[in-house]
């Protein structure tokens, strides 16, 4: 019973930092945009929230300061991506290079110093006492609520219940009709894309001030790229792509589970779960269920830039 | 008479060169006004380098031990480029193949002369052989293979580092979480620079000459600019991605072998230096061209050696990881860029 309470609330808290990074990712892509910074942009983010902390022993500043980095690294990206409409993928990938690289530069000094403060987390009165889930489900730092509920709703309300959710969608799918129907085409996809990335950030802060928390080089690991994957997977859905989430948490959490528990197989095999399922669960569904293909498709215009005067 | 920029559907080839002479001169601008920001001097960390760089033969051969893998893990991206697919796994099949090599010199007893092709064979085989689920889900299924490949560098770092520190631990013991020395060494060429340089040239030229001269590359050349074309024009395109990516992992496998058996000697985590990331931008440099791939491993060569030099003044791998991503950044920008002509037009006559 105790590891199963302990599952629970592991993968909630390991999975938040996938669902926060999806969920920016998700903005990107359904307007078109393909953002492979991903990676570099939680790095930066999670050097700036151990730096912030360190300097003012605030978690909540220290987040708001890794989603302000994200966000002005974000504008870069949109404002070459958007406008000066470079490849998507080749800035993807040097995103990714200069925020991984440069966070390891300037997180030299930060390396293995545990964050002097973190998001602790909250057990709630009662409920956390209920049998097996009530800690899992609510003895969790205040973000985890941030992660998992509001935001996927708002968003969710956002994408699909709103005129300028249709908008949206519509210039990920065909942008010049957009353009003709008067939507803004270049300027909702810099926003967008720009808001994406400082959830990025976000994530970044979340995995050193919540999830691990203290900062070392490599400590982000493929967590941006496996965000990348899980939008895929849940079929650019907000909901669907807290829920893989989710999955993943409990996924990365089976891995510690087993280290805790010394469970006759070496700590590097289980750590290459998640990455493993990642693979499996992007190839699985569309080999087995050649329907899917269809439903969960991408946005027919991901990763084009949008020029009006070329045709 | 008016003027105007217009955008056209190709690059000129010369601008596309300038725009990777700007995106490098910018980056290393930059690069420098940041380090001017923290106290050092630029200019004199400059001189540093390329005194230690060119100044002996020794720095030179530094940058011919570095330039080697770097060769292959661009070939191997500019090769999957040629039809159109995104290799971003060549660490992962870096490890692969030097895992592989290992194994095979490690556990099959013989004299090198033997051994050596036989690691040279595992090598391309094990690199071959890890990006083998990611080729054929894309063949078949049409999944991304951009993710898979990076994804499996994970998995191949994971491992490495597994056997390294686990079942394949040094029995002598004085290495930790190494291997031991492998019983078999590439021989020297020229100073400490090993055979496997020229050997990645000749590779090189051999596959910039297949992809030029024969029907095999002139059909992948065409399935890789418009696969709808060459699927009408009856060309296998799926046999072709799927041989063309299996080239890819092998020959960034073989860097992995050249590396293990020419350079480290032991398998170790991190054997791979971040070469499988390199090799990405040094294929963009290259601009897909197979023979461009020298030239761009020449350059990337020589600013991962910089950032060893300068290491001593707090510079380190991820700086030159930070400035290559810089690179890469305005590189996209400027290819961009390159599209655009102004051009000057008569005003239509009343």
């Amino acid at each position: 019973m105790d590891l199963i309470a302990g599952l629970i609330q592991t993968s909630i808290l390991a999975g938040g930092v996938l669902a926060l990074a999806a969920l920016g990712e998700v903005l990107a892509e359904r307007v078109g945009v393909v953002n492979l910074g991903a990676e570099g942009l939680m790095a930066l983010g999670a050097i700036t929230g151990i730096a912030t902390v360190v300097a003012i022993p605030n978690p909540a500043l220290g987040f708001l300061c890794a989603l302000l980095v994200g966000l002005m690294v974000g504008c870069v990206f949109a404002f070459v991506t958007v406008y000066i409409r470079a490849n998507q993928v080749l800035c993807g990938l040097a995103l990714t290079l200069m925020g991984t690289g440069f966070a390891a530069t300037i997180g030299k000094a930060y390396s293995g110093m545990p964050a002097p403060a973190t998001f602790a987390p909250i057990a709630i009165p009662y409920l956390s006492e209920i049998p097996v889930i009530g800690r899992g489900l609510f003895t969790q730092n205040i973000l985890v609520y941030l992660i998992y509920i509001v935001l996927p709703i708002a968003l969710h309300y956002l994408m699909f219940r709103t005129r300028h959710g249709l908008n949206m969608r519509a210039l990920g799918e065909n942008p010049a009709a957009a353009d003709a129907a008067g939507i803004p085409v270049q300027k909702i996809r810099f926003w967008y894309v720009a808001a994406g990335s400082a959830l990025a950030g976000g994530a970044g802060a979340y995995l050193t001030l919540a999830f691990v928390p203290s900062w070392s080089e490599g400590v982000v690991a493929g967590r941006g790229w496996i965000a990348v994957s899980l939008v895929i997977f849940a079929g650019y859905r907000p909901l669907n792509a807290v829920g893989a989430a989710l999955l993943f948490g409990l996924i990365t959490s089976l891995g510690f589970v087993g280290q805790a528990r010394n469970w006759p197989i070496a700590a590097p095999i289980l750590s290459m779960l998640p990455y493993l399922g990642t693979i499996a669960f992007i190839i699985v569904p569309v080999v087995a269920w050649q329907r899917m293909r269809r439903i969960m498709a991408a946005p027919a215009a991901l990763g084009e830039p949008y020029y009006r005067d070329v045709r | 008479m008016s003027v105007r920029v217009q955008r056209f559907p190709s690059a000129p080839p010369s601008a596309a060169l300038a725009a990777r002479v700007v995106a490098i001169v910018l980056a290393l601008l930059v690069a420098g006004i940041i380090l001017a920001g923290t106290g050092a001097s630029p200019l004199k960390l400059a001189g540093q380098v390329i005194k230690a760089t060119f100044g002996s033969s020794f720095g030179l051969e530094d940058v011919g031990l570095l330039v080697t893998p770097l060769i292959l893990t661009g070939l191997s991206v500019a090769v999957a480029q040629r039809i159109g697919a995104w290799n971003i796994g060549g660490e992962g099949q870096f490890y692969a193949g030097a895992f592989a090599a290992t194994g095979v010199a490690l556990f099959i007893p013989g004299p090198s002369i033997v051994m050596l092709p036989l690691m040279f064979v595992a090598g391309a085989i094990g690199g071959a052989l890890w990006i083998l689920i990611p080729t054929l889900a894309r063949a078949y299924a049409d999944v991304n293979e951009l993710i898979t490949t990076l994804l499996l560098n994970f998995v191949a770092t994971l491992l490495v580092y597994w056997v390294a520190t686990g079942p394949w631990l040094d029995p002598g013991g004085q290495a930790l979480a190494t291997t031991a020395r492998l019983p078999h060494d590439i021989p020297e060429f020229w100073g400490i620079v090993h055979w496997g340089f020229p050997l990645a040239v000749v590779i090189t030229i051999l596959v910039a000459a297949v992809l030029a001269f024969t029907r095999w590359g002139y059909e992948v050349r065409i399935a890789g600019s418009n696969p709808q074309a060459a699927k009408y024009a009856g060309m296998p395109f799926r046999r072709h991605l799927i041989l063309v990516m299996l080239l890819s992992g092998a020959i960034a496998g073989i860097a992995g072998m050249f590396e293990v058996a020419g350079t480290v000697h032991r398998l170790q985590g991190g054997i791979s230096n971040n070469f499988g990331y390199l090799g990405i931008m040094v294929a963009v440099l290259a601009r897909g061209s197979a023979l461009g791939v020298l030239a761009g491993a020449a350059l990337m060569g020589i600013i991962l050696n910089s950032g060893i030099i300068l290491q001593t003044q707090g510079l380190n791998v991820s700086t030159v990881l930070a400035i290559t991503g810089l690179i890469l950044f305005f590189t996209a920008i400027g290819d961009e860029l390159a599209h655009y002509r102004i051009i000057r037009t008569e005003p239509a006559k009343a």
